[in-house]
C-alpha cells in the first residue's frame, strides 16, 4: 500500500516549539485524526448498510419477496420492516436499536437477530482464532528464512509458491485440497458436517478449513516481511553490528525484524478483509454453521434484518482493527506517517 | 531454458499457466457443438469425455462455455474502476481548491474500511445482479484503493515545475491533466492494473461460487465447482477441472504481471 508522505514524522521528534511545518490538522496528534477517521468509517459503514439494503429505489417488499410475489407476503414483509414510513425515521430508529444491542428481529423466523450472531460466534472465533495464531509465526518464519536465504534455492522456492498461490481463490484451492486430502487419501474429514458447533472436540475437522483460510494472508504476510528483512539486512546499521561481531541471529532478530514489522502489522489488517472473505468461503465450503453460513443463509433468504446485522458487525470489528492496526504500525515507526 | 535471465523464466512460466484457461475461456465457446440430450447426473465415461454434470450436461461442452463469465466480467469490472478512479484522482491532484481535494478523496478513505466481500452480499440480499451487475459491483468496491493510488502517482507529477510551466504557458486544464501528469502516472497504473485484476478475478470468482451475479445453473467455472461439489466422491472431474482452470487461471496473470512489472516501479 502505497502512502502520500505526509512530512511530519521527522518533526515529531522535535520539542513542541520547533514543530513550525505543520500539515492541515494543525495540533491534533495521530492518534486523534485516526481515532476521528475510524469514527467516521463506524458511522459510514452503518449508514451504506442501511443505504444498500433498504433505501435502494423501487418498493424493497417487492424486492424482497422475490420468487413469490404474493400480496399477502408483500404486506407481511412492508408491516415487519415499517417500509411506510420515511427512511429516515428507520434509519434512526434502527442505528438507536444497534447502540443499544438491540439488532431487530429477524424476517424468517422472527428470532432476535442477535441470537443468529450468538450462535454463530463460536466456530467462526475459533476458526479465526487459530488462523491469527497461526498466520504469525507462519508468516513471519518464512519471511525470515527466505531473506536469510536470499537469491538461494530456498528463497525462490518460497518466493516463487508465495507469488503463486497469494491469488488463487479459496473455494477454488479449498476444493482441490478436500479432492486429494480427503476423498483420494481419506486423512482428513471433508466437511465438518456433523459436528455442530463443537469444532474444537474434533480437531482433524479443523485442519483443511484452517489450512485454506491461511494460505492468502500466509503469502502477502510473507513476502512483506522478506522485503522489510532483506532491505534491513542489508542496511548500514545491520552491516555495522555485523562489523562489530553481534552474532547473525541476534542482528536478525533484534534488530533488523523489528524495522521489518511496521508494514506487516498493516498488511495484518488489511488481511482482515481477506479473512472476512475467506470466513465466508471456507465456512460455506466445509459446512461449518459461523457467522459466515448464517449471513449466506440470510442473503439467500432475503432476510435483510439478519444481513444487516451481521454486515454490521463485519463492518465495524474491521473498522476497528484496522484502527488498531494502524495505531500499532504508527507507535512502531512514528516516522512513516501512516494513513490520515 | 537456463540461459534465461530469472525474470524472463518466470514471464514464460506464467503465460504458459495463464495460457490454457485463458484460451479455453475466449475461444471454447466457438468450439462447443450441439449440447445435445441430457444424460443420467454425474455419470463417467461414456459418450460423455469428463462425464456428466449435477443436472446431466456434458462436463468438457460446460468446461468450453464457462470461462468467459469469469474472465470477461473481471477484465469489464477493472476497466470500469479505473473510468471512475482516474479522473477523481487527477481532478482531486490537480485542483487548487483543498475542500474540492477532501470532497473527492475523503469519502474514499471512509469506504477503504468496508470488506469487498460483504458489500457485494449486502447489496445481492436485496437485488440479484446479472454478469454486468456483478461487473459494477467489483469495479464500485475497487474505486477507492484505485483512486488513492493513481492520486499519489498523479499528485507527484502535479508538483513538479513543469506543471506551473505549462499552467503560466496557458495550457488547458485537459492538455495538463491527460498529456503531462496523466502520461506520468502512466507506470504505476500499469503496475496497479495487475495486480487489481488478480485481485477483480479473486473476487468475480469467489462472488460467483457464492451464487451472486450468476444463475443456478450457468455455465460458468465457479459455479461448476459450487453445484457439483455433491458429487465430488462420484464425479471429480466436473469439480477438479474447473477448480484447476480457476487456479491456473489466477496463479498465472499474479506470475505473468509480477515478472513483467518487476523492476517498473512496482508498488511496494
Amino acid at each position: 500500500m502505497k502512502r502520500a508522505p505526509k512530512g511530519r514524522g521527522e518533526l515529531r521528534d522535535l520539542p513542541p516549539w520547533r514543530r513550525t511545518r505543520q500539515p492541515a490538522f494543525r495540533g491534533t496528534s495521530f492518534v486523534a485524526r485516526r481515532l476521528l477517521l475510524g469514527a467516521a468509517q463506524t458511522v459510514a459503514v452503518v449508514l451504506l448498510v442501511f443505504a444498500l439494503t433498504e433505501a435502494l429505489p423501487g418498493d424493497a417488499a417487492v424486492a424482497l419477496a422475490g420468487d413469490q410475489p404474493d400480496p399477502a407476503r408483500i404486506a407481511a414483509i412492508r408491516e415487519a420492516m415499517d417500509l411506510d414510513r420515511p427512511a429516515y425515521e428507520r434509519l434512526a430508529d434502527w442505528a438507536t436499536g444497534l447502540l443499544h444491542g438491540d439488532f431487530g428481529t429477524s424476517l424468517a423466523s422472527g428470532r432476535p437477530v442477535t441470537q443468529y450472531i450468538a450462535d454463530g460466534f463460536g466456530p467462526t472465533l475459533v476458526l479465526a482464532a487459530l488462523t491469527l495464531a497461526l498466520l504469525v509465526p507462519l508468516g513471519f518464519g518464512l519471511g525470515v528464512l527466505a531473506a536469510r536465504h536470499e537469491g538461494r534455492l530456498v528463497d525462490r522456492l518460497v518466493s516463487s509458491v508465495t507469488l503463486a498461490v497469494y491469488a488463487v481463490p479459496e473455494f477454488a484451492l479449498g476444493v482441490l485440497l478436500v479432492t486429494v486430502l480427503a476423498l483420494k487419501l481419506a486423512w482428513l474429514p471433508p466437511t465438518a458436517v456433523g459436528y455442530g458447533t463443537d469444532l474444537l472436540g474434533h480437531p482433524a475437522a479443523l485442519v483443511l478449513p484452517v489450512l485454506v483460510l491461511l494460505s492468502r494472508p500466509v503469502c502477502s504476510l510473507s513476502r512483506l516481511v522478506r522485503a522489510g528483512m532483506v532491505d534491513a539486512l542489508a542496511s548500514p546499521y545491520a552491516a555495522h553490528a555485523h562489523r562489530y561481531g553481534v552474532p547473525g541471529a541476534r542482528v536478525r532478530y533484534a534488530h533488523a525484524l523489528p524495522n521489518a514489522l511496521a508494514p506487516a502489522v498493516q498488511q495484518l489488517a488489511r488481511t482482515v478483509d481477506w479473512l472476512l472473505c475467506g470466513v465466508i468461503v471456507v465456512e460455506a465450503l466445509f459446512v461449518i454453521p459461523g457467522l459466515g453460513t448464517v449471513l449466506l443463509n440470510a442473503v439467500a433468504e432475503r432476510d435483510v434484518p439478519v444481513v444487516q446485522g451481521l454486515a454490521v458487525v463485519f463492518g465495524v470489528l474491521t473498522v476497528v482493527l484496522n484502527l488498531g492496526a494502524d495505531l500499532v504500525a504508527h507507535k512502531l515507526t512514528p516516522r512513516a506517517g501512516v494513513v490520515a | 531454458m537456463t540461459t534465461l535471465p530469472g525474470r524472463q523464466r518466470r514471464f514464460v512460466l506464467g503465460l504458459a499457466v495463464v495460457a490454457v484457461p485463458l484460451v479455453l475461456a475466449l475461444l471454447g465457446p466457438l468450439f462447443v457443438g450441439d449440447p445435445g440430450p441430457r444424460a443420467t447426473s454425474f455419470t463417467l465415461g461414456g459418450d460423455h469425455w469428463l462425464g456428466t454434470d449435477f443436472v446431466g450436461r456434458d462436463v468438457w461442452q460446460q468446461v468450453l462455455l464457462g470461462g468467459r463469465t469469469v474472465v470477461v466480467t473481471a477484465l469489464a469490472a477493472t476497466a470500469l474502476a479505473y473510468l471512475v478512479a482516474v479522473p477523481v484522482a487527477l481532478i482531486s491532484a490537480l485542483t487548487r481548491l483543498r475542500w474540492l481535494e477532501e470532497l473527492l478523496m475523503r469519502p474514499l478513505d471512509v469506504l477503504l474500511a468496508v470488506p469487498s466481500l460483504l458489500l457485494i452480499l449486502l447489496v445481492a440480499s436485496v437485488l440479484s445482479p446479472g454478469a454486468a451487475g456483478l461487473a459494477l459491483l467489483v469495479a464500485l468496491v475497487n474505486v477507492p484503493d484505485a483512486a488513492r493510488i493513481v492520486r499519489a502517482a498523479a499528485g507527484e507529477a502535479a508538483a513538479r515545475p513543469a506543471v506551473e510551466a505549462l499552467r503560466m504557458q496557458g495550457e488547458t486544464w485537459w492538455r495538463i491533466a491527460v498529456g503531462y501528469v496523466g502520461r506520468s502516472a502512466l507506470r504505476t497504473l500499469a503496475a496497479d492494473a495487475g495486480i487489481r485484476l488478480t485481485g477483480v478475478l479473486y473476487l468475480v470468482s469467489t462472488a460467483a461460487f457464492l451464487g451472486v451475479g450468476v444463475t443456478p445453473d450457468a455455465a460458468d467455472w465457479a459455479v461448476m465447482v459450487d453445484r457439483n461439489r455433491t458429487g465430488l466422491l462420484v464425479q471429480p472431474w466436473a469439480v477438479v477441472v474447473p477448480a484447476l482452470l480457476i487456479v491456473a487461471l489466477t496463479m498465472g496473470t499474479n506470475l505473468l504481471f509480477d515478472a513483467a512489472l518487476e523492476k517498473k516501479g512496482r508498488r511496494p
